[in-house]
């Protein structure tokens, strides 16, 4: 097998230094990580080039579920393809919607109402926690401890139950549209949504103390996989894997889209071990740090959605005008803050109804890109734990 | 082929069957222990082995068991034999391996047969246990593929096949001339603590020096082990 | 439905034949005529099962009795070294010693008694009886286990299968099993294949032929039953690695090696650490070590010195890593290496491995129970029972009080949640830790423990004042663990609605 692998991708067939292993030499191994394993959350590919249990070699193939997302956007008027975007992250539908619904509204100049505004804040936000939730489940789960995702995915179905309960629907949303959102929140929803803060913002606390500040966990994430600040820039990595590595960076903050600007939140970012909550063996920019910048981005979360809370006004939800809506012949690149890192939409109208070119910069696209940089010299159970602290979708990925 | 062989019925049969051979071997192994069965707390076992009556009011008493252990014995005994050429004439490391955990385990039944519970005992956890479990993870880690062959030399086969057949006949002298009792040798019972004795009194010498020894391997082995050299 | 469009041609329903349709066929009439009961009465079952063992062995113990005056006496000397099928006496003898107690026409008796007599019957029963609770336990640890996982994830676990909390979950999985395709991958090597699985299973029943649960409830008491005992499960590893070899799969060779690179390190700590108690008592014998122990919780070994008490945790330790438990599950390890050494198996082959990892946990909780923990004694002292007498009466209420299988079993099967509590909260660690672990921390910290054991048992004489006071210190260390355990689980149980939150109530079980 190892022989047939190896002729049919002669790249992988790297500088492979034999003197320097003395005369006992083990023998390397190809080995196929995925498509379908158990800790490549979906259908990525690695393949591992391994010397016993120490990986000499980590190659991401992707493109298992490439679906022609972005080809189908330049056929369908932009309604019709959010519910495609909803399956790109299918973790963060909310937030894909958004994003692609941002990237039209400032094409086609749509002011979208106030109300619409803050019901999007807020549903970004929630997603952003339940797909954090997933992300540090699964992580959890990639470790071996089975009892913290389960937990997660407890309160992540409180999430979904409201989401039920506004849009319809518990992962695909198409909830956020163009010029606002399908529809407002039925009755007794903020108190609800309230009732849930009050529940959940202790539980963060717990999965510290289960997950989190484990020794076990904190020695099998600490220094691991580490991205300095360099590399991180350099790969043109989004979202908490980069800020896992120190640099405080969050579109929320530094170019505000929506109505970002009015919320009071911090932006968590990697941090040396020995600082407040970090344990002591954690080193900027490795697993653990990514692991706990998404979990302080939780907190955040929540914070953001008790201000908006607040401030909500009634009103409208949708903007008018949006029957035979015509895009202009211009052209428009939008970033937004995906639990993942940036997700944006570059679209080109050409004054008809549908835009004639549509891309999409994916996060997990551009992060999975660096796992071979840091899965060099890692031990075999070390690729799970980068890969899970990357955290990648590929529905997204492939697209 | 579309249908897939069910046959599971097989191994569970087979299963059952290794089971009660299991059981067979276990029973006639060892003497019975005749204490009380039950919720009865501990007197002193009776008296065993050191003074059995040969004759009962003047009746003879055989020692029934004896055909069960001839039985056993050449059962174990050609299990060996097999395995033993099992060992010889397979060309894959691993199966070699596995070979020779058969043979090594019919050896400690024979031992076992003999009422060496220790010996038995000891061959299985440093040989079946620790020595092949590391020669197969050996084999593991430095083979170039999953399928290990190993194909002999003929002038290799040649010699090996010579000195086989100078030991053989060595061994088959030893066996005609040899004057051996009329019963089945077997080991006292205690063997253990008299064993430990033995070796910390009257073999210590030999005892201290095999340790040593094993010292030594051990300082060699970290040696050669060693990252920079 | 989508089916019509599936290219491969449909399957007709699956015929078992054989033996294979006489098992299923078995347990599902055994399950049609048991699940309405149990459905109906589960406590009741479960209280006259617990009784009806109890009965059992009693009309057992006094079977062996009657024969044994019948045709042994009491004064009889039985001739040692006898074999299966010769029993004990032969049919002649049989006939001289009821002649002997007054009996002289007894010559149909003496062929009717013939195959009662106390060695066969003793070991058919043995034998028999080990091959199921072999079989039991696996069934109901994985049963409990499921059960266990789901109250500490907040789920109720099995609940359907036979109606009250899914009591035969594990024999319709097993039924489910022995269905299944026997499946033999491409390129797998064959023969080898087969056999890893009763490699690891064999060896696991073995153990078991030597492990006393009472004084005399053990199949064969063996000078060196520990040293058996710990072979067997270091065979047992052969199977594990012989499988991830011959599966053809890379995956599966990963976790044979590390399957073989855990057990052959931490086989050292744990004879180590199994040295000490064999230090305090002198032998190797189960039995001889389990039977010091009856002097209540403060004779136990693992309170006679700070040594054994540390002794007795790195023995747990190690024994989690030779069962292949968590933290220590890397050769399975689900996240890393798919399924490990048994990726490649299904149906009944898959499930040995089960029965014997099953098993093999039941095994180190029993040395450690026999070596440590007071064997199958009660925490009361066995003087206090003194004044019951030794009639029938008196001897259950001792043997259910004071002493006897029941007792161990409850403390391995308190161990075994143990191992269960554990692999549900922790996560794995790597092999490079699960090696230094052992070798950089273990391993000295268990030759210190030796020598200073050898210094304590030389230098501080037993039941002098040091040794008397290290003695109680420990116990009420161990009391205090063991109470203090009691106390936040119930106290856990007590507030479960509060300390799960308001939202969470109506998702948690039992509330």
């Amino acid at each position: 097998m190892a022989d047939t692998l190896l002729e049919s991708q002669p790249d992988l067939m790297l500088d492979i230094d034999k003197s320097e292993q003395g005369d006992v030499r083990t023998e390397e191994m190809l080995v196929n990580m995925g498509p379908q394993h158990p800790a490549t959350h979906g259908v990525l590919r690695v393949v591992l080039r391994t010397d016993g249990e120490l990986v000499l070699e980590a190659v991401p193939h992707i493109g298992y579920l490439h679906r022609c997302a972005e080809k189908i956007g330049e056929n369908l008027q932009p309604y019709q393809y959010i519910p495609y975007t909803d399956r790109m992250d299918y973790l963060a539908g909310m937030n894909n919607n958004q994003a692609f619904a941002i990237a039209i509204e400032r094409l086609a100049g749509i002011e979208v109402p106030e109300r619409a505004k803050y019901i999007r804040v807020i549903f970004a936000e929630l997603n952003r926690i339940a797909s954090h939730l997933v992300a540090l489940g699964t992580y959890g789960l990639d470790m071996g401890a089975f009892t913290p995702f389960l937990y997660m995915f407890r309160e992540r179905e409180m999430i979904l139950d409201l989401f039920e309960s506004t849009c319809g629907a518990r992962l695909t949303y198409s909830y956020i549209n163009v010029g606002g959102v399908h529809d407002d929140f039925p009755d007794r929803f903020l108190d609800v949504l309230e009732e849930f803060l009050d529940y959940f913002e202790p539980k963060i606390e717990e999965y510290n103390q289960l997950l989190s500040y484990n020794h076990i966990f904190v020695k099998r994430t600490a220094n691991v996989g580490v991205i300095s600040p360099d590399d991180a820039v350099r790969w043109a990595l989004t979202g908490p894997v980069l800020r896992g590595s120190g640099i405080n960076w969050d579109l929320r903050k530094s170019t505000p889209y929506e109505i970002y600007d009015r919320f009071d939140f911090d932006i968590p970012i990697g941090l040396p071990g020995g600082s407040e909550r970090i344990p002591r063996s954690v080193v900027v920019g490795d697993c653990w740090n990514r692991y706990f910048v998404r979990l302080v981005e939780m907190e955040q979360s929540c914070r953001i959605i008790r201000q908006a809370m607040k401030q909500i006004p009634e009103g409208k939800i949708l903007a008018n005008k949006l029957k035979n809506l015509k895009l202009p012949n211009d052209e428009v690149y939008v970033e937004i803050e995906n639990p993942r890192g940036q997700l944006g939409f570059y679209i080109r109208g050409d004054g008809s109804a549908i835009p004639s070119r549509v891309k999409a910069r994916g996060p997990s696209f551009c992060n999975i890109s660096v796992l071979n940089h840091i899965g060099k010299g890692c031990l075999l159970a070390d690729i799970p734990a980068i890969v899970g602290s990357i955290d990648i979708v590929m529905g997204e990925c492939d697209r | 082929m579309h249908h897939p062989r069910q046959r599971p019925g097989k191994t569970v049969l087979l299963t059952f069957a290794l089971a009660a051979l299991t059981c067979v071997t276990m029973t006639s192994a060892q003497e019975p222990d005749f204490g009380d069965v039950g919720f009865e707390f501990p007197p002193e076992p009776p008296p065993q082995a050191a003074d059995t009556p040969t004759e009962f009011d003047g009746v003879p008493l055989s020692i029934p068991g004896g055909a069960t252990e001839a039985l056993l014995f050449y059962l174990f005994g050609g299990t060996l034999l097999v395995s033993a050429l099992g060992v010889c004439i397979s060309r894959s490391v691993v199966r070699m391996a596995t070979w020779l955990f058969f043979t090594l385990g019919a050896a400690s039944v024979l031992y076992f047969l003999l009422g060496a519970a220790f010996l038995g005992a000891i061959q299985l956890i440093v040989y079946a246990g620790g020595t092949l479990i590391l020669l197969v993870f050996g084999v593991m880690l430095t083979s170039k593929s999953p399928w290990v062959r190993y194909d002999c030399p003929r002038t290799e086969m040649a010699a090996a096949a010579g000195v086989a057949i100078v030991l053989f006949a060595g061994l088959l002298t030893l066996l005609t001339r040899t004057v051996w009792p009329g019963t089945a040798p077997m080991a006292r019972g205690g063997t253990v603590a008299e064993f430990g004795k033995e070796l910390l009194t009257t073999y210590l010498v030999p005892f201290e020096v095999a340790s040593v020894l094993l010292l030594v391997v051990m300082i060699a082995a970290a040696y050669l082990a060693r990252q920079d050299r | 439905m989508t089916q019509m469009s599936v290219p491969w041609r449909p399957r007709g329903k699956a015929k078992f034949d054989g033996p294979a349709g006489m098992v299923a066929g078995g347990a599902k009439t055994v399950f049609a005529i048991f699940a309405p009961f149990v459905r109906a009465f589960p406590g009741a079952i479960m209280l006259s099962a617990v009784f009806g063992t109890i009965v059992a062995v009693w009309a057992h113990y006094l079977l062996f009795e009657v024969v044994d005056i019948a045709l042994i006496g009491s004064t009889f000397n039985i001739p040692a070294n006898t074999g299966l099928l010769g029993g004990p006496l032969t049919v002649e003898e049989a006939r001289s010693a009821l002649t002997q107690i007054g009996a002289p026409a007894a010559g149909f008796l003496c062929y009717l008694l013939y195959p009662v007599q106390y060695g066969l019957v003793r070991d058919l029963v043995a034998a028999g009886g080990i091959l199921g609770f072999i079989s039991v336990i696996p069934l109901y640890t994985i049963w409990w286990e499921r059960k266990v996982a789901g109250r500490i994830q907040s789920r109720t676990g099995p609940m359907r299968v036979g109606g009250w909390h899914g009591w035969s979950q594990s024999m319709a999985d097993g039924i489910k099993l022995i269905c299944k395709e026997d499946l033999c991958p491409a390129g797998a090597d064959k023969p080898l294949f087969k056999l890893a699985p009763y490699l690891a299973f064999v060896p696991a029943i073995l153990a078991f032929f030597a492990l006393p649960f009472g004084t005399y409830w053990v199949f064969r008491q063996l000078d060196v039953a520990l040293v058996f005992i710990l072979a067997m499960l270091g065979i047992e590893v052969l199977g594990v690695i012989i499988a991830g070899w011959a599966s053809n799969n890379k995956w599966s060779v990963y976790g044979a090696m590390r399957e073989a690179c855990q057990m052959v390190s931490y086989e050292i700590p744990m004879g180590m650490a199994l040295l000490i108690p064999i230090m305090c008592v002198g032998t190797l014998s189960l039995t001889t070590i389990g039977d010091t122990q009856s002097g209540g919780w403060t004779s136990w070994i693992v309170f006679r010195s700070p040594f054994t008490f540390a002794a007795a945790l790195v023995y747990y330790i190690a024994s989690l890593a030779s069962c292949k438990r968590a933290p220590f599950d890397l050769p399975e390890s689900e996240s890393e290496l798919v399924a490990g050494f048994h990726t490649e198996y299904s149906g009944f082959r898959w499930s040995l491995f089960f029965f014997a990892e099953y098993a093999a946990m039941f095994v180190v909780s029993g040395l450690l129970v026999i070596l440590f923990f007071g064997a199958w004694y009660s925490p009361l002292p066995l003087l206090w029972a003194d004044g019951l007498g030794e009639s029938l009466p008196a001897r259950a209420v001792k043997g259910v009080l004071f002493a006897g299988p029941i007792w161990f079993i409850a403390k391995c099967v308190f161990l075994l949640y143990v191992q269960i509590w554990l692999r549900w909260t922790l996560p794995r660690i790597r092999i490079d830790q699960v090696l230094y672990a052992c070798i950089q921390v273990l391993l000295p910290l268990m030759m210190l423990i030796l020598l200073g054991h050898t210094f304590y048992e030389l230098l501080v004489p037993v039941g002098g004042v040091v040794w008397t006071l290290f003695n109680l210190i420990l116990s009420t260390i161990g009391a205090v663990l063991m109470i203090g355990m009691l106390f936040v689980a119930t106290y856990g149980c007590w507030n479960r609605v509060r300390l799960v939150g308001n939202l969470g109530r109506e998702l948690l079980p039992g509330s």
